[in-house]
């Protein structure tokens, strides 16, 4: 995508299927709400992330959109509600800041920007857990509704993404999310944080057991773009054997076969050429 | 006549636990268990047969394994080629086998012969 995209709204049914919920929402919490801008903030939003999908094969728009309707629920304004339609298409689109800060305003651009710092400050190479908290205690509070809405919804559809990547959300989520949560008075979103990822780190309690880790440690041997698909193969298998010995003689056979599958995987290719 | 895959004792015995029930969908360890292969046999195996087209395999719903509280299982089943293939190959070794046992037989004739 290099090019700007042609912004226009989707067919007027489409448009009132896509934001229903949202609008619906807003009747409620925020009739006075600039329905209009938040319509456009969709668009410009939807047409920079046309093509883009989420791990759950979702249009990536569904996204923004979500995180947007959950601070939609608390009543958040127009720039907060405009800023979680727009807070990945600068990071993830051509889409840039003049840009945004032209069609939508100063505030929301500000708004965007500092989601984007508070990712660089906890996705930094030296991150550490008194840094990334010295970061949320002087960030704006609106930035930290935005984030901690964002983080609501990654959770809701974390069973899409690799294990290892779930465990950490998890931890995260406990650790910074869920106390930021309760420190905006976002009660009830800090308590689902927090549910959703306990259970996601105790669906994934193998992943940590000496089974899981010579598990995942083997993968190693395959190549790269196999590696996810097996490990969670086989901590799902781990979680059907009750008894530890049976998952440690599981997790060592697997093991003893893995050169001959490593050869397996990486010697597709000429085995589908006998096929043909 | 050559098949896409080698087939070995294990692949047969495999394919042998599949075709029992071509429809039903099974994880690594069921078949595991019904085809009587340790899984460090049974993964390269897997691999194999999901190469040359005759199994596929798929994540199951999570809405299952999250209502279960478990990581999602990888479900495979045979492709309709893969079953006809894999049953024409089955067959074709029977009767491999069943032709040089009735040939030993016929070879030696006498106290072994009629033991057999």
């Amino acid at each position: 995508m290099n090019g700007q995209p042609q912004i226009q709204p989707q067919s007027a049914a489409g448009q009132d299927d896509a934001l229903g919920g949202l609008r619906k929402i807003l009747r409620i919490t925020r009739p006075d709400a600039d329905v209009e801008l938040i319509r456009r903030a969709y668009d410009v939003a939807a047409s920079w992330h046309q093509g883009q999908t989420r791990m759950s094969g979702d249009p990536h728009i569904t996204h923004p959109l979500a995180v947007a309707t959950i601070l939609a629920e608390l009543a958040a304004a127009d720039q907060m509600l405009c800023a979680a339609m727009l807070h990945d298409t600068i990071q993830d689109t051509p889409y840039t800041f003049a840009a945004l800060s032209a069609e939508f305003g100063a505030e929301v651009a500000a708004l965007v920007a500092g989601t984007i710092a508070l990712d660089q400050v906890k996705g930094g190479r030296r991150r550490n857990q008194s840094e990334v908290l010295a970061a949320v205690r002087s960030a704006d509070t609106r930035v930290l509704a935005i984030k901690v809405a964002d983080r609501l919804h990654n959770m809701r559809t974390v069973e899409f993404i690799a294990h290892a990547k779930q465990l950490r959300k998890s931890r995260e989520s406990l650790d910074i999310f869920a106390p930021v949560a309760s420190q905006l008075r976002m009660d009830t979103i800090g308590a689902e944080l927090e549910t959703v990822a306990y259970a996601t780190m105790k669906r994934n309690r193998h992943a940590r057991s000496a089974s899981g880790r010579l598990l995942t440690a083997m993968t190693a041997l395959l190549p790269p773009a196999t590696r996810t698909r097996w490990c969670e193969e086989w901590l799902g298998e781990l979680h059907t054997l009750p008894a530890r010995r049976d998952r440690a003689s599981f997790a060592i056979h697997t093991m003893l076969g893995l050169p001959r599958l490593a050869y397996t995987v990486c010697n597709r290719a000429p085995d589908r050429r006998r096929a043909g | 006549m050559k098949y896409a895959v080698k087939m070995t004792a294990p692949v047969q015995q495999v394919l042998r636990a599949m075709l029992e029930d071509a429809a039903v969908p099974r994880y690594g360890l069921q078949i595991s268990k019904q085809a009587d292969l340790e899984p460090g046999t049974l993964y390269p195996v897997m691999a194999r047969l999901e190469g040359v087209g005759w199994v596929e395999s798929s994540w199951e719903n999570p809405d299952l394994s999250i209502k279960d509280g478990r990581p999602r299982r990888r479900y495979y089943q045979l492709t309709k080629d893969g079953a006809e293939q894999a049953r024409m190959a089955l067959a074709e070794i029977s009767a491999r086998r069943e032709k040089r046992r009735s040939s030993l037989s016929a070879a030696q004739p006498g106290p072994l012969g009629a033991a057999l």
